[in-house]
């Protein structure tokens, strides 16, 4: 995580990011070589994912970097490093499939491992296909977030419950891991056509700012303990779940001083929108300046937060630990909100991306019409995908426990999400609603995919407790 | 009086089939379905848990607003019954003039539509009655190679061509929406008449009652022996699998026999005996745990399932392309060209390769019967 972190923090010039992702490459090469060292097999799944990561963010690097200096041949050496990335990704796939002697679909680890693969499958194919060479700007971060998170959850080989031995798991989560993917890549398409459409970069100093601060918030406010701890419900990380003292009392560790550092964190992140509502109030673009500016600092600020939290986390202090004794296994901090953190510093970084080189994104950028048609294009791939998918799972269901419907959260979620796209394809083709409406649409399409995925799995309880 | 009542039904249909009402109870089904995920369901949660839950003012207000059991509260129903109700109204408000556009094609351009279609070409012919029909010969040859089926349209002394592709995909919408209603009315069916209960049995033990919710029970029409049930376990101990071996008693005589597993149940009847569990009772051995189901509708909700995979197929899969071909005559000039026209009803782009590679082979057809012609004698646009 924090080997991650590194390489992104925005230097001002081109210069110093270029000799920080080196610098940060160099330090996940050399973790990669004491790990190597440590088990003396080089193949193992970890060191795979490893690579995985190491490429991905390499490709995330050289996006960042053409985005800072501008230099294009970065997007050929990005495409380049995704393409490694997916030969390690299919590597530790595989690797999954033999181990465990099924397909890698049985737990979120497994989904995750799956859905990573497709989502750089599809990048790739939209970069030939559609000539989206950029498109890797946003699914990359996407993809990262995703692994940091896989080295968070449990990865143990399990074998299969009963109810899991079905032909049916394989179809029914293909499919899913296809339409989730699919999704992703046209949201990755809407935000594509929102840059080509000329939407003021304000607007989406104003998106990115506010999803930021819907982050931090719900940390802060859930989170924050007494005398400025960060009080986190504990994680275990071999049970991949909370951990339960008793019905509905959680386990709860407090990182000392974090929730301050929290709170200041919330604040920067809040003062982009600050300025912003100063620059409309006082008509005065200084403001606007001021607002991108405190926009980079924001990042900074994050950053640490999130390295001091990977710190506290390993040795959190539980106002139960003498009784627990199950902390020794605990990391204070959900990946579910790690990823949610990380998914921050990631938006506050396109941001800096988007004000930094826009003309550039939009020389490199097929016309608004085409991203716009490309948009289409993908959902109506991914909705007869979400509609097969839920099809499979309600037959399964009716396989297994004789309902094919029961109200269930991920079921409800998944309807959730097929009517959200329903309405899309409804309000596209019927009301005639195109460009920028079309693209919000699809965005908010994808902010329901992911809760779907992973908000159902980790806040809402539910029949589908393995995924 | 009576005119007014006409009024109100006119107007409560025009808002029925309006796209904007369908929007609107779907944003309302989106926000309802996630309130009852995020609020504590009492069908599926334990009374204890949800008065850990909830404070009991807060309990008593979500109870009396329906919200701790909203998938089966009259409201969450009533809009489900809405909302077919609104696609019922759309499909017959639309679907009239839509099947006169199925049914009766248009097969012969007049000038007017002639003028406004795109894309369009018109390719130069040679003059005279044979260089019409050369023309014509040139485009369903053309047309054949490309998979067409071509006709020729005789309308009073005009003679033109007309070739389609996938006319159904037209009518996929309804496909799908229909599919939705078959759907809904399987479901209903199983709301009215299905039913879900459980069935304990021991080792060699049988019976005809199923335990279904709040302690009621239901006869089965036969009863079901357990001949024998039992548990594998991985190295690790965790269960690998589940199974119990079950005959079908139907007057004293065994009528079928089956041995199930996890996602593998027994089918008798309408009736489907699920393995849920085994467990072992000290003295008797084991005992297996059954979960009974009748669903009279799920076939018609498959079949919905089925019909909208179809129907969605077609709908993003299928473009209905249309070709027409006709000799037409300059009136001042007097010259004779091909004018050839296309539509399709999605996909325009990669519509517009494809007739543009049909007009190439139109021409590359029309070379070696019209060699007087001049190459390069293509017009663009209208002619």
């Amino acid at each position: 995580m924090a080997r991650a972190k590194q390489e992104q923090r925005q230097p001002a010039d081109g210069m110093t990011l270029i000799v920080l992702v080196g610098l940060a490459i160099a330090f996940l090469l050399y973790i990669a070589f004491l790990n190597v060292v440590k088990t003396g097999n080089l193949l193992s799944e970890t060191n795979l994912l490893f690579a995985t990561l190491i490429f991905y963010s390499g490709a995330g690097a050289l996006y960042l970097g053409f985005g800072v200096t501008g230099t294009e041949s970065y997007v050929k050496f990005a495409s380049l490093a995704t393409w490694l990335g997916l030969i390690a990704n299919t590597a530790a796939v595989a690797h999954r499939w033999v181990d465990a002697g099924h397909p890698p679909f049985a737990n979120v680890y497994e989904m995750l491992l799956s859905f990573v693969w497709a989502l750089a499958v599809l990048t790739l194919i939209a970069e030939k296909k559609y000539g989206v060479k950029v498109i890797g700007t946003i699914t990359m971060p996407v993809a990262i977030v995703g692994v940091v998170l896989m080295q968070l959850l449990r990865t143990d080989v399990h074998p299969l419950v009963p109810l899991l031995q079905s032909t049916w798991l394989d179809v029914h989560v293909t499919l899913a891991i296809l339409a989730y993917a699919a999704c992703t890549l046209s949201f990755a398409f809407a935000m594509m056509f929102l840059i080509q459409d000329n939407v003021k970069t304000e607007t989406f100093l104003v998106l990115s700012s506010a999803s930021t601060l819907a982050i931090y918030a719900s940390v802060v406010l859930t989170c924050f303990g007494r005398w400025g701890g960060l009080s986190l419900a504990a994680w275990s990380q071999n049970r991949a779940a909370e951990i339960f003292l008793s019905q509905a009392i959680r386990l709860s560790i407090t990182i000392p001083e974090l929730g301050w550092l929290m709170t200041v964190a919330l604040l920067l992140v809040a003062t982009p929108l600050a300025y912003y509502g100063l620059a409309h109030r006082k008509n005065n673009l200084k403001f606007l300046a001021l607002a991108n500016r405190s926009v980079f600092v924001s990042i900074l600020l994050q950053s640490l937060t999130l390295v001091v939290l990977l710190l506290g986390a390993r040795n959190g202090r539980s106002p139960l630990d003498s009784s627990g004794g199950s902390s020794s296994a605990t990391a204070a901090a959900s990946p579910f909100m790690l990823a949610g953190l990380v998914a921050g510093v990631f938006i506050s970084l396109l941001f800096l991306l988007l004000v930094w080189r826009r003309p550039d994104l939009e020389r490199l950028l097929p016309t608004s019409d085409k991203l716009d048609r490309i948009t289409y294009k993908t959902i109506s791939v991914a909705f007869p995908l979400l509609t097969v998918t839920i099809a499979t799972g309600a037959y399964w269901a009716n396989q297994t426990w004789g309902s094919y419907w029961s109200w269930d959260p991920k079921e409800t979620w998944a309807a959730i999400t097929w009517l959200v796209y329903a309405l899309y394809l409804h309000m596209r083709i019927t009301v005639g609603w195109r460009g920028r409406r079309a693209a919000y649409f699809a965005i908010a399409g994808f902010a329901v995919v992911i809760f779907t995925f992973f908000g159902v799995t980790y806040l809402l309880r539910g029949l589908h407790a393995f995924a | 009086m009576a005119l007014d009542l006409r009024s109100i039904f006119r107007k409560t249909w025009r808002t029925l089939a309006s796209v904007e009402t369908g929007v609107v109870l779907l944003i309302l089904v989106v926000i309802l379905s996630a309130v009852g995920t995020i609020v504590l369901q009492r069908p599926v949660t334990s009374p204890d848990e949800m008065q850990s839950a909830y404070s009991p003012q807060v309990l008593l207000i979500l109870d009396a607003a329906g919200l701790t059991d909203v998938f089966h509260s009259w409201w969450f129903l009533g809009l489900l019954f809405l909302v077919s109700l609104c696609i019922v109204a759309a499909s017959i408000d639309r679907l009239p003039n839509r099947w006169r556009y199925f049914s009766s094609p248009y097969r012969y351009p007049d000038e007017g539509f002639r003028r406004a279609n795109r894309p369009q070409k018109s390719l130069a012919l040679a003059n005279g009655e044979a260089g019409k029909e050369l023309g014509l010969v040139a485009a369903e040859r053309a047309l054949q190679s490309k998979g067409y089926n071509p006709e020729r349209v005789v309308r009073q002394n005009h003679i033109g061509i007309f070739a389609e592709h996938h006319r159904i995909s037209e009518l996929a919408v309804y496909i799908v929406h229909s599919s939705l209603l078959l759907i809904f009315f399987g479901t209903i069916l199983d709301g009215l008449w299905g039913w879900r209960g459980t069935l304990n049995l021991n080792e060699g033990q049988s019976s005809n009652v199923v335990a279904i919710r709040d302690g009621k029970t239901r006869t089965l029409p036969f009863s079901i022996r357990c001949d024998a049930a039992g548990q594998e376990n991985y190295k690790d101990g965790t269960p690998k699998r589940w199974w119990s071996k079950l005959a079908v008693v139907k007057a004293g005589q065994d009528v079928q026999k089956k041995e199930i597993v996890v996602n593998d149940p027994l089918l008798s009847s309408g009736f489907r005996f699920y393995q849920s569990s085994v467990g072992t009772n000290g003295t008797v051995g084991h005992f297996t745990e059954l979960e009974v189901s009748h669903e009279p509708g799920q076939w018609v909700v498959w079949s919905g399932v089925v019909l909208m995979g179809i129907g969605l197929a077609f709908v993003f899969y299928l473009v209905h392309m249309r070709i027409w071909v006709v000799p037409v005559r300059d009136p001042r000039t007097g010259k004779l060209s091909l004018w050839i026209g296309g539509s399709a009803n999605r996909n325009r782009d990669g519509f517009e390769k494809r007739f543009n590679d049909l007009v190439a082979s139109i021409e590359n057809e029309l070379k070696p019967l019209t060699c007087s012609v001049p190459e390069g004698a293509t017009r663009f646009g209208r002619s």
